[in-house]
């Protein structure tokens, strides 16, 4: 336990000084950034956020996109995969084994690879430069996940709460309403999360799919920022950029934390 | 009201899991189904409900066959063994649900499950979680929930093994008088004999998915028709000689009296029940159980018999009762 304890801090270190060096830099001059042990007359500034909310398209266009595209493609991805995992969920053993083994396969796949097919898709069906035909590709490559994760949460549900609603007279769908849905909430809430950090940091089908400046998500923008120099890396416009692209994703993080960690089930059963 | 089963089955693949179930209870009988975990009496009351689809036979409630007919269209009110309340509603929604999904008018509702909860002194408990409510009080609202309905039949799966036993004990003359007074038929899943002489006025002993007695509490004890019955019902346990002649002599440990001129035997150990004792004694003719005043002093070495009109006589292979 004391052993544990002693942990925390370093983990805590570990995961947050990335994030708070790039803070620091963000607000930091040029200057000040290649020499940090010198004088500055002024070390601190807000230039690196002005440029960047300044920009044409301005950078707020980018985070509206990629919320946009975040959020249509979780909830597409909650459509397709909350009925497909509750089906699983009650097929016979062989078969949802075979299934799951099959998802995982389809997960652990580098999607990558399937990026210039994609493209090609996307020529054919004339979905380029579409937020909306973006998100079709991040809910469907985040499918075999989304329904691995709310199969498990599925399957840990006791059936006679189930039984008691059919008995009840409660339709499929209002059991699905009024009792499976409010149960495996935090998992729905951690499932989203993953879907949405993965539409929110992908790049290369963004990169391909889209070309027009005013429909760029986020990480496109930023790598965009980052190459738009020859010279010089510039290394103060691009955390400020990080920085205010994370914003979102910390609130969403602590807009869940409650959900997920509540144990909504506890007391459903016998205990 | 009647409840009738004929000849019904449930099959799983090719493996029966209940079948040639019959039986058919009236209005004011509560029929309890006994027997070791695994026999198919949750089986049997699943098929009733209409949770799992019956193989073959055929259910009437009312004289209406309703095999074909979903749980919901079948006016059964059921208490589950984990109760199965819902964890995100208070106690008041729970009991709400089914009649909000029934079309029931707002105020209609509050009238019906306030009636139900002062029933079953729950009213200050109406806001509760069913986290925050003692084992008992949520095997009352579980209850309250099937009686709401006021279903044609009443199906209780083992409602009571979650709570302890003193509370069992408290419980079991209030649920008696709840369920009897709903003058509807009812089915009683326990794998406790205790509860089902206590709860039911007649007993179905199942094992393998078949019923092998079905009869009043009184009459099974009597007149069990094969041994496992014999044996399932009565504590202490009845008492079975060694085989002869492919027949196995069962005898009950009430029935054991001391005379000089019958089976000679020795004390193993005694047991104080509080009003009787129990006596574990080795003879010739394998281990007895007899019953006795408590204020007796046993000797070490005894002598035991019994009125032969009072033992029963088993095949040794079958198992069934010869007359």
């Amino acid at each position: 336990m004391k052993m544990n304890r002693s942990i925390i801090p370093l983990l805590i270190i570990w995961s947050l000084a990335p994030l708070v060096w790039q803070l620091y830099t963000s607000f930091c001059t040029d200057q000040a950034l290649v020499m940090p042990f010198a004088e500055h007359a002024q070390r601190w500034t807000l230039a690196h956020y002005q440029s960047v909310l300044n920009s044409d398209p301005p950078f707020l266009n980018y985070l509206f996109n990629s919320l946009f595209a975040g959020v249509l493609s979780t909830l597409l991805t909650l459509i397709l995969a909350l009925p497909a995992s509750y089906s699983l969920s009650k097929l016979n053993q062989r078969t949802a084994t075979l299934i799951k083994a099959l998802l995982i396969g389809c997960a652990l796949f580098p999607y990558v690879l399937l990026f210039l097919a994609l493209l090609e898709v996307a020529r054919f069906l004339q979905l380029g430069n579409s937020l909306i035909a973006l998100s079709i590709p991040y809910a469907a490559l985040s499918q075999p996940l989304a329904v691995l994760l709310l199969t498990n949460a599925f399957a840990d549900l006791p059936t006679e709460l189930e039984d008691a609603a059919r008995v009840e007279g409660l339709t499929l769908l209002q059991r699905f309403r009024w009792i499976l849905l409010p149960l495996i909430a935090p998992a729905i809430a951690s499932t989203s999360i993953l879907v949405f950090l993965f539409s929110w940091n992908e790049y290369p089908i963004a990169l391909t799919w889209i070309s027009d400046s005013s429909k760029l998500t986020l990480p496109v923008a930023m790598a965009r920022i980052a190459g738009s120099s020859i010279h010089s890396v510039p290394y103060g416009p691009y955390a400020a950029a990080t920085v205010l692209g994370s914003i979102p994703l910390i609130l969403l993080v602590m807009a869940f934390q409650k959900p997920i960690v509540s144990g909504l089930t506890s007391g459903a059963v016998k205990g | 009201m009647t409840l009738h089963l004929q000849n019904v089955g449930r099959c799983i693949g090719n493996q029966w899991i209940v079948r040639h179930l019959a039986f058919q209870i009236g209005n004011d009988e509560c029929l309890a189904l006994v027997g070791p975990s695994g026999c198919g009496k949750s089986t049997t009351l699943r098929l009733i409900a209409g949770l799992d689809p019956v193989s073959e036979g055929s259910i009437a409630i009312g004289g209406h066959d309703v095999t074909k007919l979903t749980p919901a269209e079948r006016s059964i009110g059921m208490v589950f063994q984990s109760y199965a309340l819902l964890p995100h509603l208070s106690v008041f929604e729970n009991l709400e649900l089914g009649l909000k999904i029934r079309n029931v008018q707002c105020k209609d509702r509050s009238i019906r499950i306030q009636r139900v909860l002062d029933l079953l002194q729950l009213s200050d408990r109406a806001s509760h979680r069913p986290a925050q409510l003692s084992g008992g009080q949520r095997q009352r609202v579980a209850l309250a929930r099937a009686l709401i309905r006021d279903p044609e039949v009443y199906l209780l799966d083992e409602p009571m093994s979650n709570l302890d036993a003193q509370l069992r004990e408290g419980i079991r003359p209030e649920l008696r008088r709840l369920v009897l007074e709903q003058q509807k038929p009812t089915i009683y899943v326990t794998h406790d004999q205790h509860e089902a002489m206590a709860m039911a006025n007649k007993i179905a002993i199942i094992n393998h998915g078949q019923i092998l007695q079905l009869d009043t509490p009184i009459n099974l004890y009597k007149n069990p028709n094969s041994l496992f019955v014999a044996q399932f019902l009565g504590r202490p346990q009845i008492n079975c000689l060694k085989p002869s002649d492919n027949q196995i002599q069962a005898i009950r440990p009430e029935d054991l009296k001391f005379d000089d001129s019958g089976l000679p035997c020795r004390l193993l150990s005694r047991e104080w029940l509080g009003n009787t004792q129990l006596l574990y004694l080795a003879s010739s003719e394998g281990d007895l159980r007899m019953i006795m005043d408590p204020s007796f002093e046993c000797p070490e070495r005894l002598f035991v018999r019994w009125d032969p009109q009072k033992a029963f006589y088993f095949d040794r292979e079958t198992g069934k009762r010869i007359p």
